[in-house]
C-alpha cells in the first residue's frame, strides 16, 4: 500500500471564523499553507432537508408549468422552427429539411431531437409542436434543480434557495416562456450546470474543466449565451482556490474555446466557413445576425424593444424589476456582504445582460428574458437573504435584550407578509391563466381541417407558418416543398426555383398571425395572401388563422367549400396589440 | 471509403484517451487545493530519531564532489553518515572523497567500487552492506541538498510509516535552450505531480536520487539492480510491487536542483537509454505482481509511455490530414480532432504550468519563453520519439550494455578508462562525450538518473 503524504487537516474552526476565504487577507495563509481554509460545503446529494425542500419545490413546477402546457401559451413560429429542425435531424435529413444556413449552430435543435426521439419513433404524430412542449418539462426541471444546487453553493441559506427556485420556476413569466420549445431554455439549463461546477466546493480541477464545456455546450445552444461567460469566469474565480485557480481558470477557459471552436471547424470540413458562390456559409450566418435591424431603445416607448418589455412586465413584474434591485443592491453592498461577494457572478450576469438590452441599436428579441431569468431569481432571493440578515443580525450586542430581538423579526414578518400580499395576486392571476387557457384551439382547427378537407395532400402545396409545418407533413404534404414555410417562398432559392409562376404555382395559404404580419417584406407571400380567398377562418380578431384557397391560379387541386366559413375579412398586417411572447426569429 | 473512416476513427479514439489519461495524470497535483498541499513535506514536530546513511556515488566528478560533501554536512539532522563511492580507477575523485573523510572522520566514509565494468547500481550496491543507518538515501555528486531536507524527510518516515520517501529533483536551467525549457517542464510536471499519483495509486518508478529506502527493505530486495538500465525506476517498480510503502513529496525549497543534459545529442542518448531501461523493467515483469488490474494497466502504460508518446506524436498531425484533406464524413473528421484538441489542451497546460515554475523558483519567465515552448512542442515530440525508436532497435539488438556511448566514448581521456568502462556511477556515456570540453561542462551532463 502506497500514499501520498498524509491527507490536509481540515480546520474546524476556520469553517466557521472565515466562511470566505477570499475575505481572509493572503498573508495570514502564508505561514502554514497546508492549512486551507474550509469552506460551508453543502452535501446537497446527503442532506435530507435540501432534497426534500428541493423534491417538493420541483413537484410545484412540474405541475403548474405542465398543466395545460399544449395550450398555453400561443405556439410560436420559432418553436416550431427548432423542433421542425430536430424532426429533420431524427428523419437523418441533415441539419435542417431546408438548406442550414448557420442561422444558429445547430446543437440546440440537436438536443430536441435527442429529448423527443422516443416519444416520436413510437407515436410519430406526436413530433408536433404543442405535445413536444412535454419534452421542455425536462429541461425546465434540470434547469430548477441546477438553480437550487447552485444557490446552496453560492452559500444562500436553504429558505433563500428555496426562493429563488420558486422565482425562477413559477413566476408567470417563467411559466410562459419556459413551457416553449425555445433554444434558450436549454441554453439556460447548460449555463446553469456550468456555474454549479464553478462554484462546485470540491474545487476539482475537472469540474472546473466541466464548466468550460457546459458552458461551450451552452453557447453552441444559443449563441447569445456568449455575454454571460464573463460572469461565469467571475464565479469561478471567487470559488477556486488561490494555488489551483490558474490551473482552473485556464482548463475551463481551453476546454470553452476548444469545444466552442468545433462550430467554425464544422464550417471550415464543410467548406461552408467562409462566403463563396453557390452556398451558405458561417460568415454570412454570423453577419446577418449582426445586422439585424435594432428595435429601438428599451425604454423609448415608441419603440419594439419597448413593446418586449412590456410583454414581460405583463406577466410578471417582480422577477425582472426585483431582480434588477437585487443586482444593484448586491453590487452596492459587495465591500460588506459575503451574502454579496458569494453572488457576484449572478449579480454581474444581470448587469450585463441590462446593459446588452439596454443598446439603443440592439436588436431585443422576446426570449432575451429567458437567459436572464435564474440570475435575476438569483439575484432577488440573495437580496432577499442579505436583508434578512441585515434585519436580524445588523448591529447586534452579544446580549441584546429581547424586546429588541421581538421588534427585529416584527419587522422581518412585516416585510415577509407585504412581498407576499404584493405577489401572491399578480402571480395567482398568471398562473390561473396559464392553467386553464386555451391559445391554441384556432392552430389545432386549422391542422385538422387541412388534414382532412383537402383531397389530396402530396400533391398540394401550401405556404405555412413554422408552428403548424409539422401538423401538415404528419397529414401528408410534402416537407418543404409540399408544406412550405412561407418565408421560403422569397428567402430560400431551392424553395423559388420551384415556384416560377409565384403565387400561381401554391394551392393554400394558411395566414396565421405571423404569415400576415411578415408578409409586408415578403412579395411572394404578399401576392399569395391577395389572390387567394378564405375558405375556414379560425378564431377571430387579430389571432385569427385563415385558410385560404388560391384563386386563379394555374393548379388544379381542389378542396371542398368550408360549410361555415366566415366571410373574408381584411388581412390584419399590424403586429398584434396584446402582449405577445415569442416570435423574435 | 467506410474501412478508411472506422480505421481512422478508431485510432483518433484511441489516441484521444490515451493524450487524456496522460494529460488528466500529469495534472494530478493540481486537481484540487487539498490534493496540492498534500504533495508537500509535513513541517517536522522536532523529534528526530531514525539515522541515514547517504550515498555518493560519484565519478570523475573532483571538481564538485567537495562542495556536495561539505554541503550535505550542514544539513540539521543529527544522525547521519555519508558513504562516498569512489571507483578504484579513479584517483582524482577518491583524493578528495579522501580528504573529505578525513575532515570529518565520523561522517563520512569513502568504499572502493572495484568492479570491472563501472556503473551506479554497482556501485550502490557496493555500498549497501557498509550502511549502518535506518535508512539509505542517494545522492548523486553534483546534487545541492538543503540542509533541512533530512529533518522533513525523517519526519516523513516516521509520520507516515513509508518504505520509501522520494523527494523532488528539479532541472532549473530552464533559459539555456529550447529543450532545456521542455526538460525542465518534463521535470517540473513528473516529481511535481506525477509522481504523486503513482504513490497514491500504489505502481511508482523511482527517480534516481533524493531517493531514501529503509535499509532491511532495500537489503530485503536485494539493492539494485546491477542489469538495468533504470535501476531506480526499477527499484521503485519491484518495491511498489511488493506492496511496500511509498511517499513522494515535493517542496520547492527543498528539491534537489540539477541541470539538463549539455546537448541535444547528450539528452538523446540519455532518453534512449532511459526508455531502454523502462522496457527492461517491463519485460522483467515484477509489476505483474501488483494486486489490482488497475494497478497493472497503470504500470504497463507507464513503461511504455515513452513508446506512445513516440507514436502520438508522429499520428496526431498525419490525422489531422487526413482529416482536411480526405473525402471523409463530416462526423468521422470530427473525430480525427480529437487527439489534436488533447494537445491543444495539454499545451495549454504546459505554459500555466511554465508559469506556476517560474514562480515557484523565483524565475523570471520572459515572453520568449513561452513561445519557444510553444514551437518547441513538435520538435520535442520528434525528439522523444527519436529516442524511443532508438531505444527499442538497441534493446531488439540485445545492446542493453549501461555504458550507451562506449562506441564513442572510444576518444575519451585515457584516464576514463577505455572503451567498454567508460561510463561512471551515477552517469553514464554522456560524460564522454562532453569530456573533451572540459571537467565543467563534463559535470553538468552527469545528472540524469531519475525519469522524467
Amino acid at each position: 500500500m502506497t500514499s501520498t503524504l498524509s491527507a490536509v487537516t481540515t480546520d474546524q474552526k476556520a469553517v466557521t471564523a472565515q466562511p470566505n476565504d477570499a475575505r481572509n487577507p493572503a498573508g495570514t495563509q502564508q505561514p502554514d499553507r497546508r492549512r486551507l481554509t474550509v469552506r460551508p460545503v453543502v452535501r446537497f446529494r446527503s442532506s435530507r432537508a435540501d432534497l426534500l425542500l428541493c423534491g417538493a419545490l420541483l413537484l410545484a413546477i412540474l405541475l403548474v408549468q405542465g398543466w395545460n402546457i399544449q395550450h398555453y401559451p400561443t405556439l410560436s413560429d420559432d418553436e416550431g422552427t427548432y423542433l421542425a429542425q430536430a424532426w429533420a435531424v431524427q428523419e437523418g435529413k441533415g441539419l435542417a429539411h431546408y438548406t442550414y444556413w448557420y442561422d444558429h449552430p445547430p446543437l440546440g435543435w440537436m438536443q430536441i431531437a435527442a429529448l423527443t426521439w422516443l416519444p416520436s419513433l413510437f407515436v410519430p404524430e406526436t413530433m408536433t409542436v404543442a405535445p413536444m412542449r412535454f419534452a421542455m418539462l425536462l429541461v425546465s426541471a434540470a434547469a430548477a434543480v441546477f438553480l437550487y444546487v447552485l444557490a446552496r453553493r453560492l452559500w444562500l441559506p436553504r429558505w433563500a434557495a428555496g426562493l429563488a427556485m420558486v422565482l425562477f420556476g413559477l413566476s408567470p413569466l417563467s411559466v410562459v416562456l419556459q413551457r416553449e420549445i425555445f433554444l434558450d431554455n436549454i441554453a439556460v439549463m447548460w449555463l446553469l450546470l456550468a456555474f454549479c461546477l464553478a462554484a462546485s466546493p470540491h474545487r476539482d480541477l475537472w469540474h472546473h474543466f466541466a464548466a468550460g464545456i457546459a458552458a461551450a455546450v451552452g453557447v453552441l445552444t444559443k449563441e447569445t449565451m456568449l455575454v454571460v461567460l464573463p460572469a461565469l469566469l467571475v464565479t469561478m474565480w471567487r470559488f477556486s482556490h488561490r494555488d489551483t485557480r490558474k490551473f482552473a481558470l485556464t482548463g475551463a477557459v481551453t476546454a470553452c474555446a476548444l469545444i466552442g471552436l468545433s462550430y467554425p471547424l464544422f464550417a471550415l470540413l464543410k467548406g461552408e466557413l467562409l462566403p463563396g458562390g453557390g452556398h451558405v456559409s458561417l460568415w454570412d450566418g454570423i453577419t446577418y445576425q449582426m445586422s439585424r435591424p435594432g428595435s429601438g431603445f428599451v425604454l423609448d416607448p415608441g419603440s419594439g424593444s419597448y413593446g418586449v418589455l412590456q410583454s414581460w412586465l405583463y406577466y410578471d413584474r417582480v422577477l425582472p424589476l426585483g431582480g434588477l434591485a437585487g443586482a444593484v443592491l448586491l453590487m452596492v453592498t459587495l465591500r460588506w456582504s459575503v451574502t454579496a461577494r458569494a453572488l457576484a457572478g449572478p449579480a454581474l450576469a444581470v448587469v450585463i445582460l441590462t446593459a446588452v438590452a439596454m443598446r439603443p441599436s440592439g436588436y431585443l428579441p422576446a426570449m432575451y428574458v429567458i437567459q436572464g431569468l435564474p440570475f435575476l431569481a438569483l439575484v432577488l432571493a440573495g437580496g432577499a437573504a442579505s436583508v434578512t440578515h441585515a434585519v436580524l443580525r445588523r448591529r447586534r450586542a452579544a446580549r441584546e435584550s429581547r424586546k429588541l430581538t421581538a421588534v427585529r423579526w416584527t419587522a422581518l414578518a412585516a416585510l415577509a407578509v407585504t412581498a407576499a400580499v404584493y405577489v401572491a395576486p399578480r402571480w395567482y392571476d398568471g398562473n390561473r391563466t396559464a392553467l386553464t387557457a386555451d391559445a391554441n384551439a384556432p392552430y389545432r382547427a386549422a391542422a385538422s381541417w387541412m388534414a382532412e378537407r383537402v383531397p389530396d395532400p402530396s400533391r398540394t402545396r401550401v405556404l405555412v407558418d413554422d408552428a403548424l409545418w409539422l401538423d401538415l407533413v404528419h397529414a401528408g404534404y410534402e416537407p418543404g416543398l409540399g408544406a412550405i414555410w412561407f418565408y421560403k417562398a422569397d428567402l430560400d432559392p431551392a424553395v423559388t426555383r420551384t415556384m416560377p409562376g409565384g403565387w400561381r404555382d401554391l394551392d393554400y395559404v394558411v395566414a396565421s398571425p405571423t404569415v400576415r404580419r411578415d408578409a409586408r417584406d415578403l412579395p411572394n407571400v404578399r401576392a399569395a395572401l391577395d389572390h387567394s380567398d378564405a375558405v375556414a377562418v379560425f378564431g377571430e380578431g387579430e389571432d385569427r388563422i385563415e385558410i385560404r384557397q388560391i384563386v386563379g391560379g394555374g393548379r388544379s387541386v381542389g378542396a371542398e367549400r368550408s360549410v361555415g366559413a366566415g366571410p373574408s375579412v381584411g388581412v390584419g398586417r399590424s403586429v398584434g396589440a396584446g402582449p405577445s411572447v415569442g416570435g423574435g426569429r | 471509403m467506410l474501412f478508411t473512416s472506422v480505421f481512422v476513427a478508431a485510432i483518433s479514439l484511441a489516441l484521444f484517451w490515451m493524450a487524456a489519461f496522460t494529460l488528466w495524470w500529469q495534472m494530478h497535483a493540481w486537481r484540487t487545493p487539498e490534493t496540492l498541499a498534500a504533495t508537500r513535506f509535513d513541517p517536522p514536530d522536532g523529534g528526530r530519531e531514525g539515522s541515514f546513511s547517504l550515498l555518493l556515488p560519484a565519478r570523475h566528478e573532483q571538481a564538485v564532489l567537495e562542495h556536495t560533501v561539505e554541503r550535505l554536512l550542514q544539513s540539521s539532522h543529527t544522525k547521519f553518515e555519508i558513504i562516498v563511492i569512489v571507483g578504484h580507477d579513479d584517483p582524482e575523485t577518491a583524493e578528495v572523497a579522501e580528504r573529505a573523510a578525513a575532515r570529518a572522520p565520523d561522517r563520512v566514509r569513502v568504499v572502493v567500487d572495484t568492479h570491472e565494468t563501472k556503473n551506479k547500481p554497482k556501485a550502490l550496491n557496493t555500498a549497501l552492506p557498509h550502511c549502518a543507518g535506518d535508512v539509505v538515501g542517494v545522492f548523486d555528486a553534483e546534487d545541492q541538498v538543503h540542509p533541512e531536507l533530512l529533518t522533513h524527510v525523517d519526519h516523513a518516515f516516521r509520520s507516515t510509516g513509508a518504505d520509501v520517501v522520494q523527494g523532488g529533483v528539479q532541472l532549473i536551467n530552464f533559459h539555456s535552450s529550447w529543450y532545456s525549457l521542455r526538460n525542465c517542464l518534463e521535470y517540473f510536471f513528473w516529481f511535481r505531480s506525477r509522481l504523486h499519483l503513482h504513490a497514491q495509486k500504489g505502481f511508482i518508478p523511482l527517480g534516481g536520487n533524493t531517493v531514501f529506502v529503509r535499509t532491511e527493505v532495500l537489503r530485503a530486495a536485494g539493492g539494485w539492480d546491477p542489469d538495468c538500465l533504470a535501476e531506480d525506476c526499477d527499484l521503485g517498480v519491484r518495491l511498489s510491487s511488493v506492496g511496500k510503502k511509498v511517499v513522494v513529496a515535493y517542496d520547492s525549497d527543498m528539491v534537489t536542483r540539477e541541470e539538463t543534459p549539455g546537448s541535444l545529442m547528450s539528452l538523446l542518448k540519455q532518453r534512449t537509454r532511459w526508455n531502454q531501461g523502462f522496457l527492461q523493467v517491463y519485460r522483467k515483469k515484477d509489476w505483474k505482481q501488483l494486486p489490482t488490474s488497475g494497478q497493472r494497466m497503470l504500470a504497463r502504460y507507464t513503461l511504455m509511455t515513452p513508446f506512445l508518446q513516440a507514436f502520438t506524436g508522429l499520428i496526431i498531425p498525419l490525422n489531422a490530414a487526413i482529416a482536411l484533406f480526405l473525402d471523409v464524413p463530416v462526423a468521422i473528421a470530427f473525430i480525427t480532432f480529437l487527439p489534436l484538441v488533447t494537445a491543444m489542451v495539454t499545451f495549454v497546460f504546459e505554459v500555466v504550468g511554465l508559469h506556476d515554475f517560474g514562480k515557484q523558483y523565483g524565475l523570471r519567465v520572459r515572453l520568449t519563453h513561452y513561445l519557444k515552448l510553444i514551437a518547441g512542442g513538435p520538435f520535442y515530440q520528434v525528439l522523444l520519439a527519436g529516442a524511443a525508436i532508438r531505444a527499442v532497435w538497441r534493446e531488439q539488438r540485445g545492446r542493453s550494455d549501461w555504458e550507451l556511448t562506449s562506441h564513442v566514448g572510444a576518444h575519451l581521456a585515457p584516464a576514463a578508462g577505455g572503451p567498454g568502462s567508460s561510463g561512471g556511477a551515477g552517469n553514464d556515456g554522456d560524460a564522454g562525450e562532453t569530456g573533451e570540453t572540459g571537467d565543467t561542462r563534463g559535470v553538468r551532463d552527469i545528472r540524469e538518473d531519475v525519469h522524467a
